[in-house]
């Protein structure tokens, strides 16, 4: 997030850079306009030497210069012309009179001696008749917005059609699992009956929270309090994003998290996930740093070597890692990005704070509260929590590939009740799992209130450094006060205080240091 | 095979709930937006404001449904405001700094 933002930084002050050297150029050119203006000046004083013959100067347009020239050839043809006619006939026209040399010699010398040298500005292209080509480079701006629009049409229905695919696939099946399907949160009150749930269900289905995130609330089940479905899609209503596709191998995901209560799981943290995404969760998912030191290969396990293990207790990977595991990874290979099992998750190390503060455990009334609106009060509150806010979570996330030569909807069609069957599955197992041995418990438990320890300390920390920043402000606040009050008696007597207090607080520290110069 | 729905243990879903990614993209382009536009707008350069109509319609097309679509249409008004007050003030066409 911090890196996102410290390169967005950079281009923006690189851009804002480059308006300005645009700016000035722009600036420049204004003035430039004068500067042409004042040589041309200087160049029409200049007298031109005499003479009819005199080309125009270079920067004059091509038209006149073709008009003068024929003007001077034509009478001389002309002339030629009246020579050869019969004399007895006489044509009195006015191109005659043109042609008369004394004029002709006159005009020159008057065009010659006094007339300045007219310069024919170039008339910008816009204002020509034919003003609409020039406008090429709108014309590219324009074909682009109407491509990205189009896109933008394409990209959101294909999504929307993927997502009803991916929903009524496998609304059977979660029906018949769940109580409650698609909830969007904001619906009154929670049905109780089935009738109600059932009318409920009809009304809600997949929640779309962008063009790329559509999200299903399943709740309502033994063993587990909720399971989400996340979607997400690639970014296909945005053209730049749907290149970046293309260059970049970015799959659709789909993603479950199943939430438990506290006693409906064993405390131990888990994880199996492919090499690049278990650096990436290693690095980032606060439990899994906290909890597991070190990633494992997980060919011992008979699977692929493109999987690594993150465990807290080895013995767990043997529970979790069982030939069903093994059987769809093979049946659907690539397909599996991660299981992560946690009864310590408090998401990623950036989001800390927010998570800590709104990921509690689902509330049982039923109420509901949007994210913003929780984080601002309950970020405060984080700190004068004296536990921690930890959430028991089975995430489980898959990608969607077009498999066989068939279109993702095809695809998405028929295995996606495979994926949520095998979740179901993981879900009831790591639900039902009791360590073995009591040693394992102990060991969990230690490990858990060495975190606990850190968290107190840390609390501990940020709440004397905001007690401090308090009182520092108080005595800011007061000294400022002080300071406006026109008394200067007030005013002596209050650095006088405040003297005597910065001693009392030096004291002890020098009562320190003279017992170590003896 | 047993039913396992329980009505009893029906939770609310809450948004909060979503695992969040890091997509700061539609504040970014929103902010550059208003940047670009106050650019063309003072500066009188044409490349800017259609900078910035790019930019508001990539802050639109990756807007979340929760976000405020009132300042996604203001992010539009200012950067079409900022073509047209461009183009009557200076109705010639637009010339790309270092590609002429």
């Amino acid at each position: 997030m911090r890196s996102s933002i410290t390169v967005f930084f950079i281009l923006l002050h690189l851009l804002l850079c480059f308006v300005w050297s645009a700016a000035k150029k722009i600036h420049d050119e204004d003035f430039s306009e004068f500067d042409d203006f004042d040589e041309d000046e200087f160049v029409t004083e200049a007298p031109f030497p005499s003479g009819a013959s005199q080309l125009p100067s270079k920067t004059q347009s091509n038209q006149p210069d073709q008009t003068k020239s024929e003007a001077l050839s034509q009478p001389s043809m002309s002339k030629t012309t009246e020579q050869t006619t019969h004399d007895g006939v006489t044509i009195d026209d006015d191109d005659d009179l043109m042609f008369d040399e004394e004029e002709f010699e006159a005009t020159d010398l008057f065009s010659s001696s006094s007339t300045p040298d007219f310069k024919i500005a170039e008339v910008p292209a816009n204002l020509t008749g034919n003003r609409w080509e020039s406008y090429h480079c709108e014309a590219i701006m324009i074909l682009v917005l109407l491509s990205y629009l189009i896109n933008f049409l394409i990209g959101r229905s294909k999504n929307a059609r993927l997502a009803a695919t991916i929903y009524n696939s496998q609304r059977d099946l979660l029906e018949r699992k769940f109580s409650l399907v698609g909830d969007n949160g904001q619906t009154q009150t929670t049905k109780s009956t089935d009738e109600q749930t059932d009318n409920d269900v009809v009304s809600n289905n997949m929640h779309k929270e962008s063009e790329s995130l559509y999200v299903l609330w399943c709740s309502g089940r033994t063993l587990l309090d909720s399971m989400l479905i996340e979607i997400r899609f690639i970014k296909r209503q945005c053209l730049f994003n749907s290149l970046a596709a293309l260059i970049k191998s970015i799959n659709d995901m789909i993603i479950y998290t199943i939430d438990y209560s506290k006693d409906d799981m064993e405390t131990f943290v888990f994880c199996l996930a492919k090499k690049r995404s278990a650096v990436k969760l290693h690095r980032d998912m606060n439990d899994l740093s906290q909890f597991c030191s070190e990633r494992k290969n997980a060919e011992k396990h008979s699977l692929s070597g493109n999987y690594q293990i993150l465990s807290e207790i080895g013995e767990i990977s043997n529970v979790i890692i069982d030939s069903r595991v093994g059987d769809f990874i093979n049946k659907f290979p690539d397909a599996l990005e991660y299981i992560h099992i946690s009864d310590q998750y408090t998401g990623m190390k950036i989001q800390n704070d927010n998570q800590q503060s709104s990921s509690s455990q689902p509330s049982n009334n039923g109420t509901t509260v949007g994210a913003n609106g929780v984080s601002a009060t309950q970020q405060q509150d984080a700190l004068n929590l004296s536990e921690r806010s930890v959430r028991r979570v089975l995430i489980v996330a898959f990608n969607l590939i077009p498999s066989n030569d068939r279109s993702l909807q095809i695809t998405a069609e028929t295995v996606i009740n495979d994926y949520s069957r095998f979740v179901l599955n993981l879900a009831d197992r790591v639900s039902l799992y009791r360590f073995a041995s009591k040693e394992l418990k102990a060991k969990t438990s230690k490990n858990r209130q060495r975190i606990e320890e850190q968290f107190l300390k840390n609390v501990n920390q940020q709440r004397q450094e905001q007690a401090q920043q308090r009182r520092e402000e108080k005595r800011r606040a007061e000294k400022e006060k002080i300071m406006q009050s026109d008394d200067p008696d007030k005013q002596r007597k209050w650095e006088e205080k405040e003297h005597k207090r910065e001693m009392k607080r030096r004291q002890p520290k020098m009562k320190q240091m003279k017992i170590k110069s003896m | 095979m047993s039913d396992n729905r329980r009505t009893f243990r029906i939770h609310r879903f809450r948004p909060a709930l979503i695992t969040q990614v890091d997509d700061a993209l539609p504040d970014y382009m929103n902010l550059m937006g208003m940047i670009f536009s106050m650019c063309s707008l003072m500066l009188k350069i044409k490349w800017c404001a259609w900078v910035a109509i790019f930019a508001a319609l990539v802050g639109f097309a990756n807007s979340r449904s929760s976000d405020d679509a009132k300042q996604v249409l203001s992010s539009f008004m200012l950067s079409i405001s900022a073509v047209v007050v461009t183009y009557m003030q200076n109705p010639a066409p637009m010339t790309i700094p270092f590609m002429q």
